[in-house]
């Protein structure tokens, strides 16, 4: 996969976010929106006036609003801006990232705005998201983001309980990490001396996927604002240089039937994961990164996708978590906001991962901020037919 | 489909789906107070941005343009506007709130800078035009959405007063003497046109009753020019601090009238020399002489003017005003020597027959202007009889207005239009409607006062003719 040339690059330089929360009744959407726009263009010092170009994204009609992007208007800013509305599913903040860091590289605009956002609350996402399956070719049976089968194969690979104690570590240390970051939805306080009580006291979804293992649903938005080199020096006292992203996805992968069994079905994570790191010369991203915001839906999910990102071997994977090396403090901190796990507006989800990795780069995270510098931070992005989009932040240009 | 698209499909089939997303959506606190507002009040209100004046409606929290916060600064709109967009709804469907058709229209609200979505009903959708007026129908049982308002029908056509005036021609005065002995023959003149006079504030009434009520110069002025429009050829006045306080400050006096007068400059502005309580005789006549408007109050006697619960008679203020015949002689003089024409306030009887004594040094020019006041705790209440005991007592030539406290205006008007007389309405008076509901302002009065000449076959005055039948000095 060829590497794109980029014209100019392009640095994140304002971040903002709202509280999230399953109920945010004391909004509404445009309301919503607005606190994390004004927080971002607080956090840049800007006003609206210096944004070229606003990219708003949301999940397709899950709050049934049909192009939502103009009615959040009153909330955005975007009066008489330009302005893209971009919805790719799950991926949708990431693409949001990556389609800024085109629009601000390409020259086309200096400075970008882009918004993601859900209020999951209002809408139907189970109905919206179970329209994707029909017993037809290339609508299989994929309902939507619940995994029951990736927790059956950890735990035919390692064994019942090695694969349950794994599972509910990963989602203790991200109740600690949410516990840390006051913009979280979900932090409970649990403790790792709870996990037995947990495998056997959690509701089952499907096989061994356990309620607590799931994400949440949540309300919350998220502004990121992007500037082309020039201006992301003069404007911000640190901004984030966006080294490269990477977008994977195969709809096959779901096809049961069909597919052609003379390629090998490989997961997109691990696909985009060996690409983007191959065309970057980085050889052993686990050492080479300093903090990995993972798009990760359910634990089940996330203890085998690190896996996929870092290539590990054997069961490398299971011990970084067993080990609690994804811990803040840890070899390879994973989600010190909470991850997806924690707050879940699926619009804003992935947009939030590369806003939490830029400000774990920036060092001024608040009371989850990893305590040794964050030089190469990585994002990742999640969604629907197994789309992945990952994003590289650097906080110097010496690549 | 036509037979030959469906040949080589027989074995063919169609899947059919259905979705159902069921939704929510939070109004908003804004959103949320705008139609509970219309459900409870049957207000519409919007907000309105300080920095860029846009009056938004439907009201958002924040200015879209510039971001000021703007959630508290609500302003009230009327419930008429213009359509400025239609589309005809011709399909039905379970979701649409009428059977087709039916007319979807952008209506901007008068004084609003934003258009909203509504259903414009009540005639035909071939009359439908952009730029008809229309005004708003309210639900009679609430479903706490925009539908609280029901829908828009045209408005009423309103025949503007002065087109009115303009097809007539105008009243010259009739050069035969006026006797009492013609009034008392029971025909009192009804081709007069009627003076209709808003007293826009007095120096009690707050805002707190009725947010109508001015009290910056620019509000006097908007609020004189809305009565104007409605047919007021005179404003009375009593100037207020910005906080609402009665001022005898001449520079805000002045300010207030100048400001009237720059906006509507052939309205007659009448100045208070009562101003309000508490203030010395210096102080209430040297601001006329200073300012010399073309009419000045005057009063003629020296009275309870207090504020008494209606009901149980329990006094809420005692107070004295004051007006001795001193005062009256020496304001009565002030005004004629500055050219300020006095509107001699009778409160009863006695005030009547205390200026006919002090007129006998000659003081007043002819002809003398009255009011007849009515329903001031002090003052007598109205009767039709008192009425006309009063008008039998005025000397040849004199015009009377009236005007009543709180429910005394509608009847006392009525009775003095009837009578050949003259007719003072206003928020200083009264703040409500003849049905109770608070008046949206002093010109709303001002529309039932020119419905009652209407009803009576009199012609509203102009100012040039109020000027000719009141004997004003030409400026």
């Amino acid at each position: 996969m060829a590497h794109h040339k980029k014209n100019r690059n392009v640095g994140i330089i304002g971040i903002g976010q709202t509280k999230h929360s399953s109920h945010r009744e004391d909004v509404n959407q445009p309301e919503l929106i607005h606190e994390a726009v004004r927080l971002a263009l607080q956090d840049a010092n800007l006003t609206m006036k210096d944004i070229d170009c606003v990219v708003h994204g949301n999940m397709e009609l899950f709050e049934m609003v049909h192009q939502p992007d103009l009615w959040h208007v009153l909330g955005t800013g975007a009066y008489g801006k330009d302005c893209i509305r971009i919805t790719t599913g799950g991926t949708v903040g990431a693409t949001l990232s990556c389609a800024s860091d085109n629009l601000a590289a390409s020259g086309m605009y200096d400075i970008v705005m882009a918004i993601g956002f859900e209020k999951l609350q209002e809408g139907h996402t189970t109905g919206g998201i179970t329209n994707m399956a029909d017993p037809l070719w290339f609508r299989k049976i994929q309902a939507g983001a619940l995994t029951g089968s990736s927790a059956y194969d950890v735990e035919r690979e390692f064994g019942l309980e090695r694969a349950n104690r794994a599972s509910l570590t990963y989602r203790i240390i991200m109740d600690k990490h949410a516990c840390l970051n006051p913009n979280a939805h979900r932090a409970f306080g649990l403790e790792f001396s709870q996990i037995d009580d947990l495998i056997r006291t959690s509701p089952k979804l499907v096989g061994e996927l356990k309620l607590i293992e799931m994400c949440s649903q949540s309300d919350g938005a998220c502004c990121v604002i992007f500037a082309c080199e020039q201006k992301a020096k003069e404007l911000a006292p640190t901004p984030v240089w966006i080294r490269d992203h990477i977008t994977v996805h195969r709809e096959e992968t779901f096809n049961i039937f069909g597919y052609d069994r003379t390629v090998p079905v490989i997961k997109t994570h691990k696909f985009a994961a060996e690409q983007l790191f191959r065309r970057n010369g980085i050889k052993d991203p686990i050492n080479y990164f300093d903090v990995f915001e993972m798009y990760d839906p359910a634990t089940w999910w996330a203890i085998d996708w690190l896996r996929d990102f870092f290539a590990l071997p054997g069961d490398e994977h299971l011990k970084l978590v067993e080990n609690k090396e994804i811990m803040i403090g840890g070899r390879m901190p994973i989600n010190p906001s909470g991850g997806v796990i924690g707050s879940n507006p699926i619009g804003a989800t992935a947009l939030i991962r590369v806003a939490e990795a830029a400000l774990q780069v920036r060092g001024n995270a608040g009371p989850h901020q990893i305590p040794t510098p964050v030089r190469h931070a990585l994002a990742s992005g999640f969604g629907g037919t197994m789309w992945t989009v990952m994003t590289m932040l650097e906080n110097e240009l010496n690549w | 489909m036509a037979a030959e698209q469906l040949k080589g499909l027989e074995e063919s089939y169609e899947v059919e789906g259905k979705m159902a997303l069921p939704y929510t959506y939070f109004a908003g606190r804004v959103g949320s107070k705008f139609i509970t507002t219309i459900r409870d009040q049957q207000k519409i209100m919007g907000v309105k941005c300080p920095a860029c004046n846009t009056v938004y409606l439907p009201p958002r929290q924040v200015c879209d343009k510039d971001f000021t916060d703007i959630r508290d600064n609500w302003v009230e709109l009327s419930n008429t506007g213009t359509v400025i967009n239609f589309t005809v709804v011709r399909y039905d469907d379970r979701h649409l709130p009428r059977k087709a058709p039916f007319v979807l229209a952008l209506i901007q609200l008068d004084g609003a800078g934003t258009p909203f979505m509504h259903i414009v009903e009540e005639c035909k959708i071939a009359d439908v035009k952009v730029g008809m007026k229309v005004e708003a129908v309210f639900a009679k049982e609430t479903t706490n959405t925009i539908l609280d308002i029901d829908h828009f029908k045209p408005e009423a056509e309103k025949i503007s007063i002065h087109a009115l005036n303009a097809a007539r021609k105008q009243w010259i005065p009739v050069e035969e003497p006026v006797t009492n002995e013609k009034r008392r023959g029971g025909k009192p003149d009804m081709a007069t046109p009627v003076i209709i006079t808003a007293a826009l504030t007095g120096a009690a009434t707050m805002k707190n009753q009725n947010p109508s009520v001015p009290y910056t110069p620019e509000e006097f002025a908007e609020e004189a020019w809305k009565c104007w429009q409605a047919g007021a050829a005179m404003v009375h006045v009593h100037a207020r601090e910005d906080g609402g306080m009665a001022t005898h400050d001449h520079g805000r006096i002045k300010a207030t009238h100048d400001a009237i007068k720059d906006k509507c400059p052939e309205l007659i502005v009448n100045l208070s020399s009562a101003v309000g309580m508490g203030k010395t005789a210096e102080q209430r006549i040297s601001q006329i002489v200073a300012i010399k408007p073309e009419m000045a109050s005057l009063n003629t006697n020296t009275m309870n003017f207090g504020i008494v619960e209606r009901r149980t008679g329990k006094i809420f203020i005692d107070y004295v005003f004051e007006n001795t015949f001193t005062m009256l002689q020496d304001f009565g003089r002030a005004m004629e020597e500055n050219g300020v024409k006095p509107e001699i306030e009778c409160y009863d009887m006695g005030g009547l027959d205390n200026t006919l004594l002090i007129a006998r040094q000659g003081i007043f020019s002819d002809p003398m202007n009255f009011n007849f006041v009515w329903g001031v705790a002090g003052g007598q209440a109205f009767r039709a009889e008192s009425f006309i005991a009063m008008m039998n007592a005025l000397p040849p030539r004199a015009n009377f207005t009236t005007c009543g406290v709180g429910t005394d205006e509608f009847p006392c008007i009525m009775q003095s239009c009837l009578l050949g007389g003259h007719m003072r309405v206003g928020l200083e008076d009264n703040i409500r409607m003849p049905d109770g509901k608070l008046a949206r302002g002093s010109y709303e009065l001002v529309e039932v006062a020119v419905q009652v000449a209407s009803a009576l076959g009199r012609p509203v005055a102009t100012a040039t003719e109020a000027r000719l039948i009141m004997g004003l000095k030409p400026r």
